[in-house]
């Protein structure tokens, strides 16, 4: 069943176009002039009960102003959204009853007070009945370890404890949904891993559909098995991250070193990086077969190192998202790391 | 039993419920706003002072005009020190609305408030009132200990005379609020409202807070007794300083009246204006 069901979405942004000097600033008292900004433009998905999909983008890709537009924040300037079988804007109030929100940057809890207090305010704006608050809230407390910060106030939290706090908070009320935005924006890697652990359980324990944004490789490989890439407001990859990941391996990095220096140009294969006795090379399996490539190498002289690896799952994110246009980036996602553009 | 979505239902969420747990979530709000508010009770101190300087030094003009006359427009001394005193009251606790909502609304944080099951309007009311009537009362027990010291004898007498001055800061507390909101939500519209602010203030503070309306001309009187302004501090200060019967439930009438009426607008404007959020980043 989807949970979430968006069909050929848009919001376009009316800006006020400020010119130079004093006489374009009294100019626009009279005649004021706007720009139309598409934010986002003709986005369509599905997200199934129990996914976890990662929503992808460059920073002013359309990714916040999607999920505003799912939860309700913003109206659309055309197309549908349904949530949860709601329509986020005319259903605003009742849909929130049903997801929870973590805005990275944006923090819910109470800035000068213990989490304990915007637990119970949260525990009453969501209606959670006293009985079932406690419940939760001891369940929750002991999942996410933050039992020793209920009572200290947020101001005094480090940020990793805060986030914890957070998503614990927007659980509260047993959503079916979690909007995660950059939760993991800021925290140390001890941290991250431990906020990735959590969010895998939620999943896999409570059947939580997990809709996340992040500009973090880590958290899209460990928790996601899905990911919409979103660039210049349109999407422009939807698929599994299996079939992500696959892409990268048609893509070796190859390392060696000699024990003493040698001629490293192959025919048709140059180094990316090479010093006397030593090089890296990108191979391309669907050009080149790797047995050769390797048989190759070794053939150059006395090998004392030789490393294979896949093509970092960053590094095609990377490529798409430098797309200059959505074609562009169509073309790198297309193309697995941009190696047929 | 409120109709809360049960995770493992499959259908659409459930409406927010009954009216006893919408009591539960706003009368939560105000005592967990009330609770911030009273985490650094230091921050009382600077309200306390400005509010105590401004009574002496208004207790000081009003003994020294006077000096050579007993009463003006039916005020004596102890009289005009009282009411300067609730009206400062009402004008000091209820004054704060705008600035937090003003800021919610240009720093995007209106945006993200949204995500949640409630009623907007409702939830900053509730919100913004717990500090508010924790400020006045603090400013009210000041205010009481100088009015003995400078004025004279508490001039509230019966029971009656006091449920109408409390009903009558309420009213004044509820009408600062809703103008104050829709001030603050004319920001959709035009990026800086604080001249508007400053206007409102300025007449709140000439049509019943300095003066009472009876030293006005009474055309000028007449007049601003058709704005909301009078009752923001001149209706309570008139109900602890010249009380009766008929002319108190006539001036809590308009209050309530006037409150009504900025309430519905506030909704207006907050409707009209929800669609204009623009909420940019990431």
């Amino acid at each position: 069943m989807s949970v979430i069901a968006v069909e050929g979405l848009s919001k376009t942004f009316r800006t006020r176009v400020r010119g130079e000097g004093l006489g374009s600033s009294l100019r626009a008292l009279v005649r004021p002039e706007y720009r139309a900004v598409p934010a986002v433009r003709d986005v369509s998905f599905s997200v199934e009960e129990g996914e976890v999909v990662a929503f992808l983008g460059p920073n002013g890709a359309g990714k916040s102003t999607t999920i505003k537009m799912l939860t309700g924040i913003l109206t659309p300037s055309s197309g549908r959204a349904r949530v949860l079988g709601l329509d986020p804007c005319k259903d605003r109030t009742r849909l929130a009853m049903g997801i929870g929100t973590v805005f990275g940057q944006k923090s819910q809890l109470w800035f000068h007070l213990p989490p304990s207090d915007s637990f119970r305010l949260l525990g009453a704006i969501y209606e959670v009945p006293p009985a079932d608050l406690a419940r939760r809230r001891a369940d929750l407390v002991e999942r996410f370890g933050i039992g020793a910060y209920m009572d200290v106030p947020v101001r005094k939290l480090s940020l990793g404890e805060r986030i914890r706090c957070e998503i614990a908070a927007s659980l509260l009320h047993a959503p079916r949904v979690l909007f995660l935005d950059e939760p993991t924006i800021g925290l140390d890697v001890v941290v991250k891993r431990e906020i990735r652990a959590l969010l895998g359980e939620l999943r896999s324990r409570d059947g939580v559909t997990i809709f996340l944004t992040s500009h973090d490789i880590g958290d899209i490989e460990k928790i996601c098995k899905r990911a919409i890439i979103i660039h210049h407001g349109a999407v422009v990859v939807d698929e599994s991250m299996k079939t992500l990941k696959h892409r990268a391996l048609a893509r070796k990095y190859i390392g060696v070193k000699y024990a003493r220096p040698v001629n490293l140009d192959l025919p048709g294969l140059p180094p990316v990086k090479k010093t006397e006795d030593a090089g890296s090379f990108v191979v391309d399996t669907r050009k080149h077969n790797l047995q050769d490539v390797i048989r190759a190498l070794v053939n150059l002289g006395e090998v004392l190192d030789l490393t294979v690896e896949d093509e970092p799952l960053e590094d095609i994110i990377a490529e798409v998202f430098g797309g200059r246009t959505e074609a562009e980036a169509r073309r790198a996602a297309r193309a697995g790391g941009g190696l047929e553009s | 039993m409120s109709r809360r979505p049960d995770p493992a239902d499959g259908g659409t969420p459930g409406s927010p419920g009954t009216l006893a747990s919408a009591l539960r979530k706003y009368a939560t709000a105000a005592l967990v706003s009330l609770r911030s508010r009273l985490a650094y009770p230091t921050a009382f101190a600077g309200s306390l002072l400005t509010f105590g300087l401004f009574v002496f030094v208004f207790s000081r003009i009003w003994s020294a005009v006077y000096s050579t006359q007993a009463e003006i427009s039916g005020y004596d001394r102890a009289g005009m020190i009282w009411y300067f005193i609730v009206a400062e009251i009402s004008i000091f606790g209820f004054s704060r609305f705008y600035s937090s909502l003003s800021e919610d609304l240009k720093g995007g944080q209106v945006a993200y408030l949204l995500a949640r099951p409630y009623g907007f309007t409702a939830y900053h009311f509730s919100q913004a009132m717990g500090p508010a009537l924790g400020d006045s009362l603090v400013l009210a027990g000041e205010g009481v200990l100088l009015g003995l010291l400078l004025g004279g004898p508490f001039p509230v007498t019966s029971a009656l005379q006091g449920a109408a001055l409390v009903l009558s800061l309420l009213l004044a507390a509820c009408l600062q609020f809703f103008l104050q909101f829709a001030i603050a939500m004319t920001a959709f519209w035009i990026e800086e409202n604080a001249a508007i602010f400053w206007i409102y203030q300025k007449l709140a503070l000439i049509l019943g807070t300095f003066l009472p309306l009876e030293f006005l001309p009474p055309g000028a009187a007449a007049a601003a007794r058709w704005t909301p302004f009078p009752y923001l501090s001149w209706a309570p200060a008139r109900m602890a300083v010249a009380w009766n019967f008929g002319d108190g439930l006539k001036i809590l009438a308009a209050q309530a009246a006037w409150a009504a009426a900025a309430a519905l607008l506030c909704r207006a404007v907050f409707a009209a204006g929800r669609g204009k959020i623009t909420a940019n980043g990431g």
